[in-house]
Formats: structure tokens, C-alpha cells, sequence
């Protein structure tokens, strides 16, 4: 039975690597002190302002309530440094595309913040369609072709 | 540049690895032909921009031994693919809000969840040192295991933690960690010992002069300055962030001795005083340096331990300014949600039951 063994350990090793990596042992970014998740939300609208900065890039959305009142949200999502291997610059989102949004509200509900969970265009589609990078640029990724994307 | 996850798969060794030793450690460079380098020194030349990304953990799954096989890692080639295809998946765009209670995830993210794909840059590739595609980072006791800690140190861990966040972790932003607050990087990227992240910006540059050797992790900015020679130590109580870093060259491996390490920058939470790393430099090929490291910590530790982390060329790519500055919206909004849930308290306490 040698090789049942062997191939479980495979398959232990595959689900190992992929989701136990060097993982941090203090993590740069406490989503669970920041964000509230017994308050998910769902945002759609289009991008008012861009704040291309590190740690976190912020994207403020115009929403509209049920009650036609106009609201802006700051939705946090990853550093730009990653954005700009991946091609996707701050003049990629012109002001006006409307992006769908969802993740959890800050957990200080009087703000109106929360963090980019997933980030997509009305379609459905990401920024991108390609494999993930190591660092460096994707390799043969195709930026999305719409709403300005680069 | 070459494609960074290309596999060497004719050069991995399926037998079982030696235990990576410091001798061991010496430039074995699968091309015969290549001549490391050299600055107008004379020195090895180990200038550039170098990543750390790799999928290979730092510690080895039970299981498993030390040097995977062509076929798995060409498993994990394909895992690793499949799973970046589903991250760059079209979502639905009349989805609905996540559900309450949390999204199921674990580790950094907890249950709130991340970001998606495209925000994550953990890399994809498989540790390959000297041809061996490796199982964990961790070459070293032959387990790839981290040692026990001394019972001491556990008692010391637990208190210093009490101390260090005084009033409530959430008290005052001196109390959240120092990633979190842009001081030190993301675990021990910038190190001492170096090791990637597990997020994204795994990524260095090398410069060199005749009597330094300078570092600069893109992960919050920090450079670390080694001198080389073997000049005076700083005194036990001056300890910088990232500490006191002196080097030497032996043969063409840099060889760096660390102590005097920043108190509150404790490796894997809990380190001493006394820890001394430890690292060694050696330029195996055109676009790989093996980082070997050793923790010396005989207050937490019974015996030294450590491991290899190869540094891969980013070719002609650039590192980007990081700037990551404390009070970015994370900070503050992790403390105004704990003053916005103390007022939620306080309110509940004072209404009438």
C-alpha cells in the first residue's frame, strides 16, 4: 500500500503549498480588527476619486440608496505596487467607470468604508484575465479591453 | 528574463536532500561555463533586483519528504495555475453581499476575506536550490520542522505580550503591530533571516560597495546597511531595527553575522535578546542566489536551526517605491472601530432592560 500513502502525501503537499505559504507571522494588515464582518455590504456606482497610495489603494464610489440619496464609499483594496506589475495603473479607472464592489463594512459604521473583497466591472469581469505573477509582470496577460482598463 | 517558474524538472533530484550545512552551501551551478561576476573590487557580485516568491512553505507538511519529485511539481504547477485561472474568474455582477458572519476565510485575511487575485502576489514558484526542488524553506533540523521552544521563552512570549499591549490591544496604535503601523515589514521580510511574505512584494535590491553591502526590501521601505570587515559591535543596548549586521567574504559567499536586534522586532513572536542570524549569500547562476539562514537563539531554542531560500532574478524589472506611511486609513480605522464599539457598549449598557 506504499502507493496509496505516497499519493496522499502528494495530494497534502499540493493543498499544503497552495494554501499554507510563508505565511506571515505578524500580519502587515488586520482585516478582522478593520473590518466588521457581521456587516457585508454590496456597493455599485461610479469611481469619484482615486487614491493610488500605499499601504492600500482606496477606490470612492458614488452609490445610490434606495431613496435616491447619493452616498460616497471608500472601498480599500491591495498596494499599487502589485497593480502596477499587473499592468493596471491609476489612469486605467477613469473617474466615471462604474465598478460593483463587494466586502465588509469598517467596523466603525459612521464611516463609510469597507474593504474591496472583489473588485469588477459591470459585465463581471476582473481587471484581468491572465495567471498570477511572482513578482514580476504577468507573462502574456491581456489587460480588460473596457471601461478604460489598460 | 527568464520565466521565473520554470522548473529546472531534468535537474531535480528525486533522491532524498542532504540536510543543507553552511559547507554545503557552496555555488554548485548546473552551468559549468558560468563565472559569478565580479564588482571593480574583486568581490562576487550579487547586485540587483531579486525575488523571494515561492509557494514552497516555510515549514514541511507532514508527509512529505525533503525534495519533491518532477511530478509533484508539476502538481503543484498545475494547482497553482488552476487556482490563478479561478481567481481572474468573471464574478457575477448582480451578485449578492457576502454572507453575514464572515466569508469562511482563514489566516491574515479572518473572515472578512481579502482581496481578490489580482491584489495578491505571493508568487507561484517552487523553492529550487541546487537543482532540488524543495518541500519547505526549512532545510534544517532534518525535519524541516522549526524546533520547540524553550518553556522560558513561551512565559516570556505570553508576557511580553501583555505588556506591549497595555489598556487593550486596541488602545493606542503603539499597541498594533509593526507592520501594520508601516515600521517592519510583513513577518521577517526584510529580516534578519530575509523570507518571503506570503502576500506580495517580495522583492529586493542588492548594492554593493567595497566596504558595504546594502539591502533595500520594497515591503515598507526598509534598507538594511551590512559593513564588511570585523570592526567594533555595538554595545548591548544600542540595537537598531534590523540590528547590527556585519560581513565578511568567504570564498564567494557573503557571510553576515546579525545581533543586537531591535527589541520589539521579535522573529516568529518570540526571540531574544541574545538571537544571532546568521545568513549567507552565494551566487549560484546568472539569475539565482541561494540564501541560506541559521537562528542562533539559545534562549528560545536548544539548537541552532535554519534553512534556504533561493533569490530569483527580476531580470531588468523595477522595485517600486513602497511608502508606506502609519496613519493610512487602516490604522485609523482599526481604532475608530474600537472607540465606534465601545460607544455601541456603553450604549447597550445604559438602555433600559
Amino acid at each position: 500500500m506504499r502507493w496509496v500513502f505516497a499519493s496522499m502525501a502528494l495530494v497534502a503537499l499540493a493543498a499544503g503549498l497552495l494554501l499554507i505559504s510563508s505565511t506571515p507571522s505578524a500580519a502587515h494588515h488586520a482585516f478582522g480588527a478593520e473590518f466588521d464582518p457581521d456587516a457585508p455590504i454590496r456597493l455599485e456606482g461610479p469611481v469619484v476619486r482615486l487614491e493610488w497610495v500605499n499601504p492600500h489603494s482606496w477606490i470612492h464610489l458614488e452609490v445610490t440608496t434606495e431613496d435616491g440619496t447619493k452616498e460616497v464609499w471608500m472601498v480599500e483594496g491591495g498596494t499599487p505596487n502589485v497593480l502596477q506589475r499587473r499592468g493596471l495603473r491609476r489612469d486605467c479607472l477613469p473617474i466615471g467607470t462604474v465598478l460593483i464592489v463587494d466586502g465588509y463594512q469598517a467596523r466603525d459604521h459612521s464611516l463609510r468604508r469597507a474593504n474591496a473583497r472583489d473588485v469588477t466591472f459591470t459585465d463581471g469581469r476582473t481587471f484581468f484575465v491572465g495567471s498570477l505573477g511572482t513578482g514580476a509582470p504577468y507573462e502574456g496577460a491581456q489587460p480588460a479591453a473596457s471601461s478604460g482598463a489598460c | 528574463m527568464k520565466a521565473r517558474t520554470t522548473i529546472p524538472l531534468l535537474a531535480l533530484s528525486i533522491a532524498a536532500a542532504c540536510v543543507a550545512t553552511p559547507a554545503a552551501a557552496q555555488a554548485q551551478s548546473g552551468n559549468s561555463n558560468w563565472v559569478a561576476p565580479r564588482t571593480p573590487e574583486g568581490q562576487p557580485d550579487l547586485q540587483g533586483n531579486w525575488t523571494n516568491a515561492t509557494v514552497t512553505p516555510f515549514e514541511r507538511p507532514s508527509g512529505v519528504g525533503p525534495v519533491m519529485s518532477a511530478e509533484e511539481v508539476a502538481a503543484i504547477r498545475e494547482a497553482a495555475e488552476t487556482r490563478a485561472q479561478s481567481l481572474t474568474r468573471p464574478s457575477d455582477p448582480n451578485r449578492p453581499a457576502p454572507p453575514v458572519g464572515g466569508d469562511g476565510s482563514t489566516g491574515a485575511a479572518g473572515g472578512v476575506g481579502g482581496y481578490d487575485g489580482i491584489y495578491i502576489d505571493r508568487g507561484d514558484a517552487v523553492a529550487v536550490v541546487r537543482g532540488e526542488a524543495r518541500t519547505s524553506l526549512v532545510t534544517f533540523p532534518a525535519d524541516g520542522r522549526v524546533p520547540a521552544t524553550t518553556e522560558a521563552s513561551r512565559a516570556e512570549r505570553l508576557e511580553y505580550g501583555r505588556s506591549s499591549r497595555a489598556g487593550g490591544a486596541y488602545d493606542h496604535p503603539e499597541n498594533r503591530p509593526l507592520g501594520e503601523r508601516c515600521i517592519m515589514s510583513f513577518g521577517s521580510n526584510a529580516g534578519p533571516p530575509m523570507l518571503p511574505n506570503g502576500f506580495y512584494n517580495n522583492n529586493y535590491t542588492i548594492v554593493q560597495t567595497a566596504d558595504h553591502v546594502v539591502i533595500m526590501t520594497e515591503m515598507i521601505h526598509d534598507t538594511r546597511i551590512i559593513r564588511i570587515g570585523d570592526g567594533p559591535r555595538l554595545p548591548p543596548d544600542v540595537r537598531p531595527w534590523m540590528g547590527d549586521s556585519w560581513g565578511r567574504w568567504e570564498g564567494d559567499t557573503l557571510v553576515v553575522e546579525t545581533t543586537n536586534l531591535h527589541p520589539m522586532q521579535r522573529f516568529r513572536s518570540n526571540s531574544s535578546d541574545n538571537l544571532k542570524v546568521i545568513e549567507r549569500f552565494t551566487r549560484e547562476d546568472e539569475d539565482t542566489i541561494v540564501y541560506h539562514f541559521t537562528i542562533d537563539d539559545p534562549s528560545v531554542y536548544a539548537e541552532p536551526w535554519g534553512g534556504e531560500v533561493p533569490l530569483e532574478s527580476m531580470g531588468n524589472e523595477l522595485i517600486y517605491e513602497y511608502a508606506c506611511h502609519e496613519g493610512n486609513y487602516a490604522l485609523s480605522n482599526i481604532l475608530s472601530g474600537a472607540r465606534y464599539q465601545e460607544r455601541q457598549a456603553a450604549q447597550n449598557q445604559s438602555e433600559p432592560r
